[in-house]
């Protein structure tokens, strides 16, 4: 006996059908819903933004600022702090990096990126020197979990910023500004020179305004003279700055990579708990054998094959990220915090060894199961990779 | 243009043990999944110093070694028990009303009955009976319906036949009077979505039924272990796999399946596809309205979509113990009104039910040392979020979740200045994670009508096969167990052919 025989002998199954019976009458048609889901989703997460660049502002002689657009809908929501990752095609390469969204969440018409040269940066290259008005880019949409929750972080805030890592604390500032929100903020802002401080007029006069919002700069090679407060950024100065009791305050840290160890360790000195500390996240460090945990004897510079499970092959270089030699050969993987921590890269590791730095954030069984994020993996060995 | 003898759409519960089960038969298989891990709900993320369990509380159907239960039938056949440390749950949960009420219950019979007798002793002689009738319906139904007994009638299996569609509330108002005892013997409803009211007691019964016999357990790694586990067996049996790589569309031609476009634009030809999308996503989205035979979608007008959830993923600076969380499930409850709790899924409101796991209670190791980890699920529809304007949307998310939060901290008082990392999942998350219309979790409301008697049949498109929670029940034994089915279904259509 099937199924369907026997449960006409269940009591009420009568009603059922009848009540199936009226609702296939007057019920839902779906078909009116087709791409429905996918509609609600684009305006809050889309799967990725086509922009373009409405404006570009001086902000200072090594800095600019890409106002970007989009190329058509909207924009979706984000919180101040986020960033998008940005696809470039430069040198020849495609390639892309995260910039920290600078204007306020409450600006729905753009999002600005302000953007900083480094050295050997032919990414920062190319988006300052070539990039005009009108070029158009892909990005992300806003991404990234260094933001203030109100949930838990109060509103009480310090923010430890350094050089260009002050963009994402501009979107915060600008936001609190702009809301008349209840945040109390303190900006410390440490800088090389007085002469390069990116949003320094715009802060001064939000300060100005907004009791509740106040910045220090710490300049580390001041010029023969300068009255303001000098050197790094230490618990000392923290204490002087922020005065009183340090309980209930919240820090953000965006910055170097040099910054970090050296604030994080002063904040630990300050007893502050690692709930109340929020560290973006930086990127690949610029000499990776220097960090912790790299196998001693083992050459950065040294030349490695990695095979893939389609046939194809690459050279890579231990001290490079493996994403990076990949897409230098033209092989481009989803790519989003190139931090080593979204995962959205992560890949199958058949053979061979990588190194992946402290602060890679990998899932217990994808360990178990050998994928590694390529975004944050140095090729220790010749490795053998699925690319799934 | 490569062949293959299946595709299989999206790498959640069902799609994984479908694709798994047809490459382990030697069939040449291809998986596609938009996002880019394995797992759809059974999956993690990290933030932190944690990894958190996104959907997996209690794992039923399990059982023990020498005992098993269905679901580790399945997992020993498909071959990956090898590959995961299984933990049991001594107690089924506890029910906390802050100021008002507390009591846990053992995954075990008489235990249970006698707590019960306990704290409700006027209700002392229909706690035993109740639980003989829980546990003898139970027997029928699965010596009638599961096993197929072919003589299977209303005289020989009279509790079957009489209570499988009767509403659990009825059941429960036969019995009882207390509403406190009522709402502590139901709790369940508030995880798998329909009250007591409308869940048919067959659905109720069998479910703690087995969570009583089988026990619940979780696993170490989370259910992003299990996720992993059946790809990498998969990937061994030479299937092959491909992330952040949806289905664009199901080609047919004379009402039977010709192959796959990729979201890539890759078109691969098979003559079957396993999709373990929604039916709606397939046959909106993933198929022209002229693939689609008259009376597919008509099939489903008496259908409505099921909720979605609202979680808070939390993870501690401390051990549990320090928060007071003594038990992994913990029921919270304000309220013993629980159709006015359901009627508050589809709002805005704080709510008068939750659940909060605390996976660190059975399994120390779950997160790092000196730290602990719970999320506070309450289920909800997705609609009220359809109506926030993109630009309130986190504002939103954060008043709703701060709701949330105050009644774990009524529970737990200090919960909140311990928490080192927080995360909130709303309906739109969860749609924009399974691409689930409303963020189902699963799939359609399962009222009685909806129940596994009554799915559609009629025209269906040659070759197009289903797994999941939309097709089937919810939750993880129903849809690990549905892609093994299907594919089982699909071994015997090739066989044939």
């Amino acid at each position: 006996m099937s199924l369907k025989d026997v449960m006409k002998d269940i009591e009420g199954y009568q009603e059922i059908v009848r009540e199936i019976d009226v609702l296939n009458k007057y019920g839902t048609d779906y078909t009116a819903q087709k791409g429905q889901a996918r509609q609600v989703l684009d305006l809050i997460h889309p799967k990725k933004l086509d922009l373009k660049v409405s404006e570009i502002i001086e902000e200072t002689a090594s800095t600019k600022t890409l106002r970007l657009v989009p190329a058509n809908g909207c924009l979706p929501p984000f919180q101040a702090g986020q960033y998008l990752n940005l696809v470039v095609s430069a040198g020849g390469i495609v390639t892309s990096r995260d910039y920290s969204i600078s204007s306020p969440p409450n600006q729905t018409a753009y999002y600005d990126i302000t953007v900083r040269r480094i050295d050997d940066g032919f990414v920062s290259d190319f988006l300052l020197d070539t990039v005009g008005v009108g070029d158009a880019f892909e990005t992300s949409a806003p991404a990234g979990n260094f933001f203030h929750n109100p949930l838990i972080h109060g509103d009480d805030l310090v923010f430890l910023a350094g050089g260009s890592g002050v963009t994402p604390f501009m979107s915060m500032i600008r936001e609190a500004a702009d809301r008349g929100t209840n945040r109390k903020i303190h900006l410390i802002y440490g800088s090389r020179s007085t002469d390069d401080v990116i949003f320094s007029d715009e802060i001064a006069a939000i300060c100005a305004r907004h009791p509740r919002i106040a910045w220090t700069l710490v300049v580390s090679e001041p010029p023969a003279g300068y009255a303001g407060r000098t050197g790094f950024i230490t618990a000392g100065l923290m204490h002087d700055v922020l005065g009183g009791s340090l309980e209930g305050k919240t820090f953000f840290l965006c910055g170097p990579e040099a910054m970090y160890a050296f604030c994080r360790d002063e904040l630990r000195k300050m007893g502050i708990p690692g709930r109340r500390i929020r560290v973006e996240m930086y990127g690949p460090p610029r000499d990776v054998s220097a960090q912790p945990g790299w196998p001693a004897g083992k050459n950065r510079d040294a030349v490695v094959k990695v095979a893939l499970t389609d046939g194809r092959s690459i050279e890579a270089h231990a001290g490079e990220p493996l994403m990076n030699s990949l897409e230098r050969a033209g092989i481009v993987i989803p790519a989003l915090c190139r931090s080593g921590e979204c995962s959205l890269c992560r890949t199958k590791l058949l053979k061979g060894e990588v190194f992946q730095p402290e602060g890679v954030k990998l899932r217990k069984s994808d360990i178990q199961f050998g994928y590694i994020h390529p975004c944050m993996a140095y090729p220790l060995s010749d490795l053998e990779i699925m690319l799934l | 243009m490569a062949g293959y003898d299946a595709v299989v759409i999206g790498a959640g519960n069902g799609g994984l043990t479908g694709a798994l089960t047809l490459a382990k038969a030697g069939r040449k298989v291809l998986l596609l999944e938009r996002h880019n891990v394995p797992g759809g709900c059974a999956t993690s993320f990290v933030r932190g110093r944690f990894e958190f369990e996104v959907a997996l509380h209690q794992l039923s159907g399990m059982g023990s070694a020498e005992r098993p239960g269905p679901l580790r039938a399945i997992l020993n056949d498909l071959g990956i028990m090898d590959k995961l440390d299984f933990v049991p749950m001594e107690n089924l949960y506890r029910v906390y009303w802050p100021g008002r009420f507390d009591i846990t219950l053992k995954a075990e019979r008489e235990g249970a009955v006698r707590t019960l007798q306990e704290r409700f002793p006027r209700e002392k002689d229909a706690i035993p009976k109740f639980f003989d009738l829980l546990y003898d319906f139970s027997m029928q139904m699965i010596q009638g319906l599961f096993f197929r007994d072919p003589q299977i009638s209303k005289e020989k299996y009279p509790l079957y036949f009489k209570y499988a569609f009767a509403p659990t509330q009825k059941v429960l108002d036969d019995f009882f009077k207390d509403p406190l005892l009522k709402a502590v013997l139901s709790i369940y409803w508030s995880y798998t979505g329909v009250p007591p009211r409308w869940m048919p007691f067959g659905d109720f019964a069998i479910m703690l039924f087995s969570y009583i016999e089988f026990k619940p357990y979780h696993l170490k790694g989370g259910s992003q272990a299990l996720s992993n586990a059946l790809l990498n067996e998969f990937l061994a049996c030479g299937g092959e796999a491909r992330f952040s790589c949806g289905a664009r569309k199901i080609m047919t031609a004379n009402g039977r399946v010709t192959g796959v476009v990729t979201e890539h634009g890759d078109a691969v030809e098979t003559s079957r596809v396993l999709s373990n999308a929604s039916v709606l996503e397939t046959y909106l989205n993933l198929m022209d309205p002229d693939q689609v035979p008259a009376g597919t979608l008509e099939a489903y007008r008496s259908r409505t979509l099921g909720p979605s959830a609202f979680t808070l993923y939390m993870g501690f600076d401390c051990e549990p113990g320090e928060l007071g969380i003594s038990e992994t499930t913990n029921f919270i409850t304000t309220t013993d009104d629980m159709d006015k709790t359901f009627a508050q899924w589809k709002t805005m409101e704080r709510q008068g039910v939750g659940l909060l796991t605390c996976y660190d209670v059975s399994d120390p190791d779950f997160s790092p040392p000196g730290t602990c980890q719970a999320a506070f699920v309450n289920l909800q529809y997705a609609d009220p979020w359809h109506l926030v304007p993109p630009g309130q949307y986190y504002d939103a998310k954060y008043r709703y979740a701060e709701g949330m939060l105050k009644t774990v901290e009524e529970a737990f008082p200090d919960v909140r200045g311990h928490i080192e990392e927080i995360e909130a999942a709303t309906p739109i998350t969860h749609l924009r994670y399974l691409g689930h219309p409303g963020g189902a979790i699963y799939g359609f409301d399962k009222y009685t009508k909806d129940t596994a008697y009554f799915l559609p049949t009629g025209a269906l498109v040659q070759g197009l096969y289903f797994a999941g929670s939309w097709v089937g029940s919810g939750g993880f034994q129903p849809t690990l167990t549905s892609g093994r089915s299907s594919a089982r279904t699909i071994l015997k259509s090739m066989a044939k052919s």
